[in-house]
């Protein structure tokens, strides 16, 4: 009990921490209060006035709305990701599920206190909102896809189709799913998912000086090149399970056209953040704020292109996965086989481990290409203030 | 002219209470005795009061031993004004219609209105 009480101190000491002065004073007064009331259920009761005064204190009813709506979806996501019986790494599955909620609900709060409010204006605020849902909806996809990828088929038939795929054969137990990755590949995936909400959260604070301008541009060239992402490889980079949809031929236009989003993308992005960045009373930005503009532009076109990416393909390889209709669909209604069916199925699953490709290297790539086309903007000579002062004594001046 | 704040029942009930003795600090958690109001009621109350000048709040300066600090709240200038004036118009409403007003029923009111108004 006593450590269940030191628990709860320092739970509440690090969500007073978080709080705006005011709150945080008026929440400390409830909390102080509760020693004198009587213990058992009227103490409780206090602390639990004191959790609504929290949540109608600093939450104004806009916000209290999008927490109850992000808390519906969570809840949702959550319940479709949790591992059912039987699947191997279940510990795993499972805090990925709670830690990816909970890096949902907190890193906002974290960016808030650290990086200020959300950029004025649109943009920036729903760029995180879409960014939050493409995570909490690629949750219980990647759920989805991982445990059926990792099924050992009980029939022989099926079993000599999935082995090859999964390129380490078939060690497990027939009709068992070995659930998604170890702890090994499980630290990684949310450090990855980690780093890029708090990309997009620092890109899209005040602190960041990233203007409305620089986001529109930013997550417009994302959103296009992830339209074209998802449409070169909706199930995937592999040939077989894509040929329904499309031919998979590498010089298709589609695919061409992928490759000149990929690397002239970013670069055309930041060309053009370095050359409208402009405050929003229209004076010219300084030359160093321009140029990080421009980075800003081209991390977020690769970033948020392979972050969509990731989210659409798995989510409709999920979908596949769980709705046979979908791959009849995709093969414009022809009757397949069981096996057939089996084939493009996993196929499919194992291919979804490309987008994870994608999203370690696309924003590489964008950094890269946007330094490129930082370097190839005009920036023009430096404003007057940004040149150093003059110096008197050399000047010559008499 | 300005005209005066209108207060619902609770909110009269917590002035009724601060006016009691309106030099003296007090507690949130007598406070809460006094008006038989919840933590989740009383503290929104007092956060208003306060943001409007009616209220001062401070934390104690000495501590009991093993306890937090407690925090403090009185009525300001202003605030004493207010409650009286509002105390006064509760009770000549409750006095031209009994059935109609709630907030002059409240028995902390009552007392106060009684208090304030020989």
């Amino acid at each position: 009990m006593t450590r269940l009480n030191e628990a709860a101190v320092a739970a509440r000491r690090a969500v007073a921490r978080l709080l705006p002065a005011g709150p945080r004073e008026w929440i400390s007064a409830i909390w102080a209060e509760a020693y004198e009331v009587p213990p058992g259920v009227a103490r409780l009761a206090w602390r639990a006035g004191g959790a609504w005064v929290l949540a109608r204190e600093v939450l104004p009813p806009a916000r209290l709305g999008r927490a109850a709506l992000f808390a519906v979806a969570a809840g949702a996501a959550a319940w479709v990701a949790w591992p059912q019986p039987g699947v191997g790494h279940a510990a795993v599955s499972q805090f990925h599920v709670i830690a990816t909620v909970l890096v949902l609900a907190g890193l906002p709060v974290l960016a808030r206190r650290f990086f200020g409010p959300a950029t004025p204006g649109r943009a920036g605020r729903f760029l995180r909102v879409l960014s939050c849902a493409a995570i909490l909806a690629l949750m219980p996809a990647f759920a989805i896809v991982e445990a059926f990828a990792n099924l050992t088929p009980e029939q022989p038939a099926y079993q000599r189709i999935a082995c090859p795929n999964r390129g380490f054969g078939c060690g497990a137990v027939p009709g068992k799913s070995t659930g998604g990755p170890a702890w090994a590949g499980e630290i990684p995936l949310m450090l990855m998912t980690i780093a890029y909400l708090g990309v997009i959260l620092f890109l899209t604070s005040r602190r960041s000086r990233v203007t409305r301008g620089t986001l529109a541009i930013g997550a417009g060239t994302g959103l296009l090149f992830s339209v074209v992402m998802y449409a070169v490889a909706p199930l995937g980079l592999t040939n077989d399970a894509t040929d329904p949809w499309l031919p998979g031929s590498t010089v298709d236009p589609l695919v061409a056209l992928a490759w000149v989003l990929l690397f002239g993308g970013p670069a055309v992005a930041a060309v053009l953040a370095v050359w409208r960045g402009r405050a929003p009373g229209g004076a010219a930005l300084p030359r160093s704020v321009r140029m990080g503009q421009g980075f800003a532009a081209g991390v977020l076109a690769t970033g948020i292109a392979a972050l969509f990416t990731t989210a659409l393909g798995t989510g409709t390889i999920a979908l596949m996965l769980r709705s046979p209709w979908l791959l009849r669909w995709l093969n414009h209604g022809h009757q397949l086989t069981a096996i057939a069916v089996y084939h493009y199925e996993t196929t499919a699953s194992s291919g979804a481990n490309v987008y994870l490709f994608m999203l370690i290297w696309f924003p590489v790539i964008g950094l890269l290409m946007s330094g490129l086309g930082v370097l190839c903007a005009p920036l023009g000579r430096p404003a007057l203030a940004e040149l150093p002062p003059a110096d008197v004594s050399s000047s010559g001046a008499t | 002219m300005t005209s005066s704040p209108r207060f619902s029942a609770q909110t009269l009930s917590v002035l009724a209470a601060l006016c009691d003795q309106p030099s003296r600090w007090q507690h949130g958690y007598a406070l809460a005795k006094q008006t038989g109001l919840k933590s989740g009621t009383l503290y929104p109350i007092l956060i208003r009061l306060a943001d409007r000048g009616l209220v001062e709040a401070c934390w104690q300066d000495e501590p009991e031993p093993g306890r937090p600090r407690r925090h403090l709240y009185r009525l300001t200038t202003a605030g004493l004004a207010s409650a009286t004036a509002a105390l006064g118009t509760a009770a000549l409403a409750s006095a031209a219609r009994p059935a109609a007003t709630k907030a002059a029923r409240t028995p902390a009111v009552r007392g106060a209105v009684a208090r304030v108004l020989p």
